[in-house]
């Protein structure tokens, strides 16, 4: 068991890292949209990546193994590198919404040319991770990305209406007035769930375990670290739809940039409250832009079997440091072509969702194997979990892209 | 044990490779049987020709176009453990499968700073 500070250490980290672009735009325009009708979505989609993390977590100590090495193994090269496209193609997406996100606030902030400002980022973003050690970046960003905290703040002074919040806390349809504004709940909730649920946190968080040097010993620890790292930082995904919900939209104002969200706090607390938004949302999108990115050379080089991990120099495991810096290339040089980073983000986050079965299905056999994992692996409760999620999941998976389609992207 | 057996494909196959010193090098892509005279096997294959040859034919050809068909037969010999992975007798760069001897490491071995953590 490691020390309590180190425990400590982690829950923030988790906390601080686990809202990003996807939440910024979903939580808060499901706010506006259904204002507290949702609420129980952001429930069911963090116990969600909490049962997932905790295997991945947990296999990964046991095994010392990361993912994509079992995948390999389990599934043999054919299936699982069908997998591997997927995770990836779905991280670089991810990672070109969050610079895209980066180079939109940073326009915020300074002005100037967008794609000037989206090479800032990518330089910005490359010398971090070539710079800093893993445990480094890690905190730094997960900390910072702690600032969102006065998102809670605003949330909370500008007076939320406890009681109908409380109803959205029960799964609910509510009264709308069209049929099509049915079909756009439905999107939302769908859309909400997989920006809580990204893949890329699983298979990060268990590499990320790998490069922190965990064995078996860590299991209760990385119990610890998610059970309480990750509903805290859900509350922040849940102040965001509460200030969609209390601020946004009596103003009838949908927040289409993600930096018009950082309003609700100058509105509460004026300057600092938007300075602290903005620094909040800086990290946040930083952070997962990094994770993404690490995460699709993770993966290629653990199907592959190449060195990989931040604890080897760039010189013993080369194309593995090569694999991440074209993640982040390839990320900004779409982000340059001028696509709309929201548009990007919510493509994302459906085409998520629909490979969001095939990348955490292996996660539950390989936590379900006795083989692997011994007497560690899945008790009841994670198995019951785990394929309720699953079959949740799968329906999810289903009616994400004919829902995109009857919504016209959300846009009702 | 009361006997010994080993499943070529649960155990072996898609396992990471390590060299003597546990550098990684590759996973075994596939196995070699020699079926002149009594069938025995001869070998695991690493690198990319071996892993594709496992893939429908379309996607074999993708893939060989957009990542070669390297080729590198370990004789089955030169194994020295097969356990959580798959450890070999030699260093990689004896077999020529280092990472460290190539074109991706003499890229970034040009950046400042690739010798640090």
């Amino acid at each position: 068991m490691k020390s309590f500070l180190e425990i400590f250490l982690g829950i923030l980290t988790a906390m601080g890292g686990f809202v990003e672009i996807g939440e910024l735009v979903f939580s808060v325009n499901a706010g506006v949209k259904f204002r507290y009708n949702l609420l129980w979505i952001e429930v069911l989609g963090t116990v969600g990546i909490i049962v997932f993390s905790e295997m991945s977590g947990r296999v990964a100590a046991v095994t010392g193994q990361p993912v994509f090495s079992l995948i390999r193994q389990r599934d043999g090269y054919g299936a699982g590198l069908l997998t591997l496209i997927a995770a990836n193609a779905v991280s670089l997406l991810t990672c070109v919404a969050e610079i895209g996100g980066l180079a939109l606030l940073l326009k915020l902030l300074f002005g100037g040319n967008y794609f000037v400002l989206a090479i800032i980022a990518l330089v910005g973003l490359l010398a971090a991770v070539w710079f800093l050690s893993f445990q480094a970046i890690e905190r730094i960003f997960g900390m910072l990305g702690l600032c969102l905290l006065v998102f809670v703040g605003a949330a909370l002074y500008l007076g939320p209406s406890w009681s109908e919040a409380a109803n959205g806390l029960i799964p609910n349809i509510p009264q709308v007035e069209t049929k099509q504004d049915y079909w756009l709940y439905a999107y939302f909730a769908v859309a909400l769930m997989s920006s809580i649920m990204l893949p890329y946190e699983v298979y990060f968080y268990a590499s990320g375990a790998i490069e922190d040097g965990w064995n078996a010993s860590m299991i209760n620890a990385n119990r610890m670290i998610i059970l309480v790292g990750f509903p805290l930082g859900s509350l922040l995904a849940v102040a965001l739809m509460f200030c969609g919900a209390s601020y946004f939209n009596p103003q009838m104002v949908e927040p289409q940039l993600p930096g018009t969200a950082a309003l609700a706090p100058a509105a509460a607390f004026g300057k600092w409250g938007l300075s602290l938004a903005i620094v909040g949302m800086f990290f946040a999108f930083g952070g997962a832009a990094i994770e993404n990115a690490l995460t699709g050379a993770y993966n290629l080089a653990q199907f592959l079997g190449w060195n990989w991990g931040k604890y080897r120099t760039p010189k013993d495991a080369p194309r593995f440091h090569l694999a991440w810096i074209l993640m982040f290339v390839v990320a900004a040089v779409t982000v340059m072509t001028g696509v709309d980073p929201v548009e990007v983000v919510e493509y994302s986050i459906i085409f998520a969702v629909v490979i969001l079965p095939l990348t955490y299905l292996p996660v539950l056999l390989a936590a379900s194997d006795e083989d692997y994992m011994g007497p560690f692996k899945n008790g009841w409760l994670a198995a019951i979990l785990g394929w309720a999620y699953f079959v949740l999941i799968c329906i999810a998976a289903l009616a994400a892209i004919p829902l995109l389609i009857i919504t016209h992207g959300g846009k009702g | 044990m009361s006997e010994h057996h080993l499943d070529m494909v649960r155990q072996v196959l898609d396992r990471q490779v390590v060299d003597v010193n546990h550098i990684y090098c590759g996973k075994v892509d596939n196995i070699v049987i020699d079926l002149e005279g009594k069938p025995r096997i001869t070998g695991i294959l690493i690198g990319n020709g071996p892993a594709s040859d496992r893939l429908p034919e379309f996607a074999r050809w993708l893939s060989r176009k957009l990542f070669g068909q390297r080729r590198t037969k370990i004789p089955w010999e030169e194994i020295l453990v097969i356990k959580d992975v798959v450890k070999l007798a030699s260093e990689a760069k004896t077999y020529g499968i280092d990472e460290r001897q190539g074109w991706a490491f003499d890229l970034v071995s040009k950046f400042p700073g690739a010798w640090k953590k």
